[in-house]
C-alpha cells in the first residue's frame, strides 16, 4: 500500500462520509419517487424531477468533500473523480428524463444509483495510512 | 492459476457482461410506438400507390324542414373491393366502408335514422358531438336489428328495434368528427369491419376565412387492417359471430396493429392534387396505431385545426403524430412542387408496409389560389370558470374478470356505476397517468391540455381536443367544462381493444 508522507488531516473522513451518504440517499430517493409515480401518484413526477436537481447538488458537494479528504487529508484522489464523473452520468441522466427515453434513463438510474451507494460505503470504509483499522 | 491471469480473465468477463446488457439495453432502446401486436395478413399485398385515391360520398339529406336535416343510414353486410380483384365482407354504413359523410351545418339540427340490418346489435357514436345522452351512443343502449329473435343482454340500456333516430342539436363550433360503433364489449371488431364514416361541422360564417374547399377540403381517414388469405378482414375475435364472448385471443389484448394502411378505405391510395392549398383532414381510425405523419420531400403540415374545432392560431409542424380516434386539421400547400412532383404522405412510426400511406401526384393549377391560411382560424376560449374538483385517473393493465384486461383507477367498466359525477356547468381538472399508451376520450365534454408530464402541453395538443395521446408511464392534466347536456357518458380509452376489454367509465353529469 502506499504511505503517504506527512500529517494524516484524518478529520477530512467526516465531511465525505456525511455527504456521500446523503448523496446516495437522495440518489436513492429518485428510484422512490419514479416508483410512486409509476403507481399513480400524480404529483411523483415534479417530486422526481426536483430531487434529481437536489440529488446532482449533493453529489458536487460530495466531491468537494473528495478533494479535502486529497488535499488536505493526503488521502486517494479518485474519489473525486468518481464523484465528478458521476455527476456528468446525473447531467445525462436528466436529458434522458426530458426527452423520455425511459430505456436508457431506467438503467443509467440504477447504474448511477449503484455508483452513488458503492461511494458511499468506501467513504465509511476508508482509512488513511497508518492508522489502525 | 496465477494472479495476472485470474485478473485477465475477470477483466474479459466484465467486459463480457458490460457488451451484452449494453446490447440488450440499447436493442430496445426506442420503445414502441403503438402499444399493439401486429396482425400479418394471409395473402399478397398490392403495390403501393398504385390504387386511386377517393372520397366518400356525402350523404344527401332525406328531408330538411324547419326541424332539421334528416337523413337515412342503413347498417348491413356488404362486399367492398379493397383489395384489387377480390370481394372483402364488410359491415357498412349503407353497406360503405367508410360510410358516407354527413355535412351538418352548425346550428342546425340534424337527425340521422338508422336502420340496423346486421346480425348483431349496433350502438352509434357520433365522436366529439355535444350530444344529449340519449343521442350520445352510450354503449348499452343497443338497437337490436329488426325481428331480432336472439337473446337480450340484461344490460343497463335503452332497447329499441329495427330503427331509432340519432338527433344532434349541432350547437357547437365547426369541427372534424366521425360517427361509428360503440356497443359494449364489441366496438373493436364492428369498427374494424368497416363501422366508421366522417360527420363534419361546417359554418357558414367561416367563409371568409378562405381555407380550402370544395376538392381542396379532404377528409383522410386511415386505417389499419390485415386480410386473410381469401381476402376477408382478418381479426383475432375469440367469438367472431360478435354476440357471446368478447374480447381477442393473445397475444392481442395490448391492440391489434394491421400491415395494410387503408385511406378511405383504399390502400395506400395516389391522387392528383393541383398546385394549391389543400386542407386535409386527417382522422385516424385505426384500432391501436399511432402514426407519425409526415410528407416527402419535407413540406410543413399547417395544423388549423383539432379534435373538436379550430386553432386560435395555425401550428406549423414537420410530422404530426396521431392516436387512434384523434383528428388533425391541416393545410398543405402543394403549390410550393413543381407540376410532375410526387408527394408521398408516410409514416415515420411504420415499419415496411406501414410506412407508405398515400401518395399525390401535383398537377398544374387550373387557376389562381384563393384560400389562405387565416392568422386566427378560431376565436380564444372563454376563459375557465373556479376548478370545482381535480380527479386522478389511472390507465392501467389488469385483471377484469380474472382475464387480463385493461382498467381506470384499477376497475373495469360498469355500466352502472359512475366514477365521476360533474354538476352540469362545472370545470374539472382532469389528472390522468398511464402505463402503456392508452388515448383517452371523453364523450360530451371538449378540453385543453394544461401539462404534459412535467412541462405544458405538447406539440400536439394544442387547441379544443376530445382525445389526448397518453404515451407508456406518461400523466397529463385536462381541464374539462361540463357544459351543454346533463346526463350519463362514457370516457375511454380509444385502443379499442383495450376499450372492449374494460378501458370505459361513466361519468354522470348532474
Ligand atoms: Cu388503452
Amino acid at each position: 500500500m502506499r504511505v503517504y508522507g506527512g500529517r494524516v488531516h484524518r478529520w477530512t473522513r467526516w465531511p465525505l462520509r456525511i455527504t456521500a451518504s446523503v448523496a446516495a440517499l437522495l440518489l436513492f430517493d429518485q428510484a422512490v419517487y419514479a416508483g410512486q409515480f409509476l403507481a399513480g401518484t400524480f404529483p411523483a413526477l415534479h417530486t422526481h424531477r426536483e430531487n434529481a436537481t437536489f440529488a446532482g447538488i449533493a453529489v458536487l458537494v460530495a466531491g468537494a468533500a473528495a478533494a479535502l479528504v486529497r488535499w488536505p487529508g493526503r488521502g486517494p484522489v479518485w474519489p473525486l473523480f468518481a464523484f465528478l464523473g458521476l455527476f456528468g452520468l446525473i447531467a445525462a441522466q436528466i436529458a434522458l428524463g426530458f426527452l423520455r427515453i425511459l430505456a436508457l434513463h431506467i438503467p443509467l438510474g440504477v447504474l448511477i444509483i449503484l455508483g452513488g451507494l458503492l461511494l458511499a460505503a468506501w467513504s465509511w470504509r476508508y482509512r488513511p495510512a497508518g492508522e489502525p483499522s | 492459476m496465477s494472479l495476472s491471469r485470474r485478473r485477465l480473465l475477470g477483466g474479459l468477463s466484465a467486459i463480457g457482461a458490460a457488451s451484452v446488457a449494453g446490447i440488450q439495453i440499447l436493442s430496445g432502446v426506442r420503445g414502441s410506438s403503438s402499444t399493439g401486436e401486429l396482425l400479418p395478413s394471409r395473402r399478397a399485398l398490392p403495390e403501393p400507390f398504385t390504387l386511386p385515391f377517393r372520397v366518400p360520398p356525402v350523404l344527401s339529406p332525406v328531408r330538411s324542414d324547419a326541424t332539421g336535416d334528416h337523413y337515412r343510414v342503413t347498417q348491413r353486410a356488404a362486399t367492398a373491393e379493397i383489395l384489387p380483384g377480390v370481394r372483402t365482407p364488410i359491415w357498412g354504413y349503407e353497406g360503405q366502408f367508410p360510410g358516407p359523410t354527413i355535412r351538418s351545418v352548425r346550428g342546425r339540427r340534424t337527425v340521422v335514422t338508422h336502420r340496423n340490418e346486421l346480425p348483431v346489435p349496433v350502438v352509434v357514436h357520433l365522436h366529439g358531438g355535444h350530444t344529449p345522452a340519449t343521442e350520445d351512443g352510450f354503449p348499452t343502449d343497443l338497437l337490436y336489428p329488426a325481428g331480432w329473435t336472439g337473446a337480450h343482454e340484461p344490460m343497463d340500456g335503452v332497447m329499441t328495434h329495427g330503427s331509432r333516430d340519432y338527433a344532434y342539436p349541432m350547437a357547437q363550433p365547426s369541427a372534424t368528427l366521425w360517427y361509428h360503433d360503440h356497443r359494449m364489449d364489441f366496438t373493436g371488431p364492428a369498427v374494424w369491419r368497416g363501422l366508421a364514416g366522417f360527420h363534419l361541422i361546417t359554418d357558414p360564417a367561416e367563409a371568409s376565412l378562405a381555407l380550402p374547399s370544395g376538392d381542396r377540403d379532404l377528409p383522410i381517414m386511415i386505417a389499419d387492417r390485415s386480410f386473410d388469405a381469401d381476402g376477408s378482414l382478418l381479426y383475432p375475435s375469440l367469438d367472431p359471430t360478435l354476440l357471446h364472448t368478447p374480447g381477442v385471443r393473445e397475444p392481442y389484448g395490448s391492440g391489434v396493429l394491421g400491415d395494410v394502411i387503408l385511406v378511405n378505405g383504399v390502400p395506400w391510395p395516389i391522387t392528383e392534387v393541383p398546385a394549391a392549398r389543400h386542407r386535409l383532414r386527417l382522422l385516424n381510425a385505426s384500432n391501436a396505431r399511432r402514426y407519425r405523419l409526415a410528407l416527402d420531400p419535407p413540406a410543413p403540415l399547417v395544423q388549423i385545426g383539432a379534435d373538436n374545432g379550430l386553432l386560435e392560431s395555425p401550428i406549423r409542424h414537420d410530422a404530426i403524430e396521431i392516436a387512434p380516434a384523434q383528428r388533425f386539421d391541416v393545410v398543405v400547400d402543394f403549390g410550393r412542387f413543381r407540376p410532375g412532383d410526387v408527394v408521398t404522405l408516410r409514416n415515420e412510426f411504420g415499419d415496411r408496409t406501414t410506412t407508405p400511406v398515400m401518395r399525390f401526384r401535383v398537377r398544374p393549377a387550373d387557376g389562381p389560389d384563393p384560400s389562405r391560411i387565416p392568422d386566427r382560424p378560431a376565436a380564444a376560449p372563454a376563459p375557465a370558470g373556479p376548478v370545482a374538483v381535480t380527479r386522478d385517473l389511472r390507465f392501467r393493465h389488469g385483471t377484469v374478470n380474472g382475464m387480463p384486461g385493461w382498467t381506470i383507477n384499477g376497475e373495469p367498466f360498469d355500466p352502472g356505476r359512475a366514477v365521476a359525477a360533474p354538476r352540469l356547468g362545472d370545470t374539472e381538472i382532469w389528472r390522468l397517468s398511464s402505463d402503456f399508451h392508452h388515448p383517452i376520450h371523453l364523450h360530451l365534454a371538449s378540453f385543453r391540455v394544461l401539462s404534459r408530464g412535467i412541462a405544458g402541453p405538447g406539440a400536439y395538443d394544442h387547441g379544443p381536443k376530445d382525445t389526448i395521446d397518453l404515451r407508456p408511464a406518461e400523466q397529463a392534466s385536462i381541464l374539462v367544462r361540463f357544459t351543454d347536456h346533463p346526463g350519463r357518458y362514457v370516457f375511454h380509452c380509444h385502443n379499442l381493444e383495450h376499450e372492449d376489454m374494460g378501458m370505459m367509465g361513466v361519468f354522470a353529469v348532474r
